[in-house]
């Protein structure tokens, strides 16, 4: 299993250079069925990093570029009067995929989110009073621009909660740009890619993420995390008991990356920021640097 | 315009009138109706402006309520330099702040005035109910200054809360401070109003007087003795002795009173100390009386400052008993005092005094008896069988006309204390035997509990001495020859039938009241002899009995041992709280093994997972690092994967030295 992890990140770090921690982040997400929430500029290889994880982890891969015009029927699907049958026929929209990439997802009317978020959250979709259900797997990664750029409508905190992590990818190390211009083209290594695994495999290592065994004096580090996200003055309001179990399984979904069968503290270090960051608000406003600061206070050793 | 952020808080505004009315309202049944209003307007004009409806007074009004307030006092008081005015002053000065209430700063001060208003309840009253009340004051005060932080403080749940929290955390000091703080005597006398009435016993002697008293149930003093308690029929509390009979009325005399320049002797009289010690030592604490005179038995001397003792043998005191006050006495009973001295001329004339007229029968009888050569004391035993013979005691007896001596003595032979002793020392003075009335009272309650004695107003008595040549003065009390229960038992059960008849319910008659009522007597006995009372004398002798000798570092000692201990207390109580439940010992190890690092230089960052903290050591001290690599991977077994053999393993590794590899 753990040879099978090594090699997709292996691949996909191929196509997105220097990334490793976020592609392992991602899949991270994925293995513990969060959705996942890519914020950063334009052209930093959001797609590329999407578009990467469906082909390696084998799964049926749709693209939908937001815009502000759209509306819930350009992703749902709609049913549409066919005249040579004389019925209503539905048309599957691109939600019915295992993968979907909803890109610049800020860019659609709320409207629009909600639409989509709501098939996150369900996992099926209700159109014309009937229940459809969306396929297994089902992973969102949707990317967003940074807020002040124009053109956005910034999704409110409900939905933010929805996603498992929001991560950036930020800008390339300098060996990855020097290769980007030696001409290494990840267009063509992405065509390259071959799944590793199937749906199946996908599920059993799913299933394997809720073995990681997390010990008392880990819980114990996680609970004090928590309540001093609720105590602290600097946070506007703290983790929710939603969050708090996101917390868990994205940490458990990175032990196993990292093949090992036990939560330490330092999995949950590395996937706070991400999972914690769109969470928490401070007074400022973003919550990356009130993360930092938790987990500096937060001593991992009871006091 | 104040800034914003020094307004007071507009809810807490209902706070700052609740405690003026806490502070204020025992103020109202002494102050002027008029300021009662006043309070009540500006508290209505204050709302008024909280509602938006008014603006706040202009300077003219403010002016115009200056002027009203001060014409009023003026008005409602004639004397200025008194209690009752300046008090007055206060309580309207206190309520026109109202007026202009807006800051923060004018609600402190407001506050921080009605803490003084609060205080000045305990000029007039020091009793435990008010006491109680001023605790209520305190805490209401309190809450309202809390009120004014702001951000809901003023909740009435916060606010009482940390209202309560602060005075708890005060009550130590405050009971340090009530034990070391130097009592001052009072920098000057408060004028108060002699004009109230006076209760107990009075300067004079007309009939129906003891009837009064004898409808009372107040404690009048409370005795506790320091040696032998002296039997019932010694328990006579002389408080005035009359000299003067003007037909109908008994009085002093002039020239006893000390206010009219009778002699008293106010150091203690060394060169009449007798010999033999004194057979009774005690102490008394009398009610208010608003007299002068105090209360002991025969021959007493008092060594309580501002106590002095007169050539009748009584003690007073300087100026009148306004509250509370305690006095040591030391008696000598007659019969133990050897020497005798002669009566004076001016003494005899004054005891033999009697009115130029009246009163014919019981001067021919008299006159008769001395005819017949009788002595002074078979005089005296022939006219108390003579009571003893034909009397009645009864609280209620036939009114007297002009002759009231031979009415009661041939006629309607029924009466009072008052009665018989009038009219024995009356038939004395005729038979030519120097004679007196002595008032006071007899008797009085055990408390065995408490161990004093309760005398109250019922128990008021009168009686007479007469001068028997060679013995001196020797009281003869005539009630006894008709009622010695009375002088055994009470008055209660002397006049059971008619004992607080005119009482509007007959609570005496209940056992478990009386019984109540005796409990409640000792709580303010207690109160009254531990707090009250605990003046600078007491307050040497509690510090002499706790330190052994009055020192300045003796008492720093004193102050700063508890104090230690009080906050040593609270360290040991916050580390023990603040650890909450005991480590786990994987945890316990790793923590020791982080300070060992930081003793060598290597702290481990808040925050930092053991993992990390390795890898770190690895790169700015390698040669620690093989070690600490050891016990991380030892610890994070431990620890994290719930190996027991790890923490083991762990607990061997902290015991070898750090870098041994």
């Amino acid at each position: 299993m753990q040879k099978i992890i090594s090699a997709i990140v292996a691949d996909i770090g191929r196509v997105l250079l220097g990334k490793e921690h976020q592609v392992k982040l991602a899949l991270a997400c994925l293995l513990s069925r969060g959705h996942l929430l890519i914020e950063d500029l334009p052209g930093m290889g959001k797609t590329t990093l999407a578009h990467a994880l469906a082909q390696v982890l084998g799964l049926t891969y749709k693209r939908v570029q937001f815009t502000s015009d759209m509306l819930p029927a350009d992703i749902l699907g709609v049913s549409i009067f066919e005249r040579d049958s004389g019925q209503f026929r539905f048309h599957e929209g691109p939600v019915f995929s295992q993968l979907l990439l909803a890109d610049e997802i800020n860019r659609s009317s709320p409207k629009t989110q909600s639409a989509l978020l709501e098939a996150m959250e369900e996992r099926q979709v209700s159109v014309d009073g009937e229940t459809r259900p969306l396929p297994e797997p089902f992973f969102v990664i949707a990317t967003q621009n940074p807020l002040h750029q124009s053109g956005t409508f910034a999704l409110p905190e409900s939905q933010l909660d929805r996603f498992l992590m929001r991560i950036s990818l930020g800008y390339p190390t300098r060996e990855a740009e020097r290769a980007l211009f030696l001409g290494v083209d990840p267009r063509a290594q992405l065509r390259q890619l071959k799944p590793r695994i199937d749906g199946n495999t996908l599920k059993k290592m799913q299933g394997l993420v809720g073995q990681v065994k997390a010990s008392e004096s880990l819980l114990d580090y996680l609970e004090r995390l928590v309540q001093h996200t609720r105590q602290s003055p600097e946070c506007a309001m703290g983790l929710s008991p939603r969050g708090a179990l996101a917390l868990l399984h994205a940490a458990r979904a990175w032990a196993l990356i990292h093949g090992r069968s036990h939560l330490l503290p330092e999995d949950i270090q590395a996937v706070l920021p991400s999972v914690a960051g769109h969470r928490l608000q401070s007074e400022g406003g973003d919550g990356a640097q009130l993360v930092e600061r938790l987990m500096r206070q937060v001593d991992i050793i009871a006091a | 315009m104040t800034q914003p952020a020094e307004r007071l808080p507009r809810e807490s505004l209902l706070w700052i009138f609740a405690a003026q009315f806490a502070a204020l309202l025992p103020q109202f049944a002494q102050l002027p109706l008029w300021i009662v209003f006043a309070w009540a307007f500006a508290v209505y004009w204050r709302l008024e402006v909280f509602r938006g409806r008014r603006d706040l007074p202009g300077r003219a009004v403010k002016l115009l309520a200056v002027a009203l307030a001060v014409g009023g006092l003026a008005l409602s008081y004639r004397r200025w330099f008194a209690l009752e005015p300046m008090v007055a002053l206060l309580a309207v000065s206190f309520t026109l702040k109202n007026l202009e209430l807006v800051s923060r700063r004018d609600a402190f001060l407001s506050l921080l005035l009605a803490y003084f208003v609060a205080a000045t309840l305990f000029v007039y009253e020091q009793t435990i109910p008010y006491a109680l009340y001023g605790i209520v004051c305190v805490v209401i005060i309190t809450a309202a200054l809390a009120a004014q932080l702001g951000n809901f403080s003023a909740r009435p749940r916060r606010a009482l809360g940390l209202s309560l929290k602060l005075l708890a955390q005060a009550v130590p000091l405050m009971l340090l401070l009530f034990i070391v703080m130097p009592r001052l005597g009072p920098l000057w006398a408060v004028p108060q109003n002699s004009a109230s009435a006076s209760t107990g016993v009075s300067d004079s002697m007309t009939p129906g007087d003891f009837t009064r008293l004898s409808q009372s149930d107040q404690p009048a003093l409370r005795i506790s003795f320091d040696g032998p308690v002296p039997p019932p029929e010694q328990r006579y509390w002389r408080g005035l002795v009359y000299s003067d009979f003007d037909g109908r009325r008994w009085s002093q005399g002039y020239g006893v009173d000390p206010r009219e320049g009778g002699a008293v002797h106010w150091k203690g009289r060394e060169q009449l100390l007798p010999e033999v010690g004194p057979r009774y030592r005690y102490r008394v604490i009398q009610e208010a009386t608003n007299n002068p005179w105090l209360f002991a038995m025969a021959r007493p001397i008092s060594d309580t400052r501002g106590v002095g003792e007169t050539e009748d043998e009584r003690i007073v005191r300087r100026g009148p008993v306004y509250s509370r006050f305690a006095y040591e006495v030391r008696s000598w009973p007659r019969e133990t005092l050897g020497e005798i001295h002669a009566l004076g001329d001016f003494e005899r004339r004054r005891n033999l005094q009697l009115p130029g007229g009246g009163n014919p029968r019981t001067r021919a009888w008299a006159e008769e008896l001395r005819r017949a050569g009788f002595g002074a004391e078979e005089i005296s035993r022939r006219l108390l069988a003579f009571y003893n013979r034909s009397f009645t005691y009864t609280l209620k007896p036939p009114a007297l006309g002009a002759d009231s001596v031979d009415e009661f003595l041939f006629g309607s032979q029924q009466g009072f204390c008052e009665h018989f002793a009038g009219s024995y020392v009356f038939a004395m003075r005729a038979a030519g035997i120097p004679a007196r009335v002595v008032a006071g009272y007899q008797g009085g309650e055990w408390v065995a509990k408490e161990e004093y004695l309760l005398v109250r107003q019922y128990d008021a008595h009168a009686w007479a001495e007469i001068w028997i040549a060679g013995r001196g003065w020797q009281r003869v009390d005539p009630t006894a020859a008709v009622a010695p229960e009375r002088i055994r038992d009470g008055l209660q059960s002397a006049a059971a039938d008619e004992f607080m008849q005119d009482s509007l319910l007959p609570l005496h008659r209940m056992a478990f009241l009386n019984r109540l009522r005796l409990e409640w007597d000792m709580i303010n006995y207690r109160w009254y002899q531990t707090v009250i009372s605990f003046d600078s004398d007491k307050q040497q002798n509690l510090l002499q009995r706790i330190l052994g000798e009055v020192s300045p570092l003796r008492l720093a000692t004193f102050i700063a041992v508890p104090m230690a201990a009080a906050l040593l207390g609270i360290l040991l109580w916050l580390w023990f709280s603040g650890r909450g439940e005991t480590l786990p010992a994987t945890s316990r190890l790793y923590r020791k093994f982080c300070r060992r690092m930081a003793r060598a230089g290597m702290a481990r960052r808040s925050g930092e997972a053991p993992r990390d903290f390795a890898r770190r050591v690895r790169a700015e001290k390698p040669e620690l690092a093989p070690m600490v690599e050891r016990i991380t991977a030892a610890f994070e077994k431990a620890a994290y994967f719930d190996d027991p053999a790890a923490e083991k393993q762990l607990r061997r590794l902290l015991r070898l030295p750090m870098i041994k590899m």
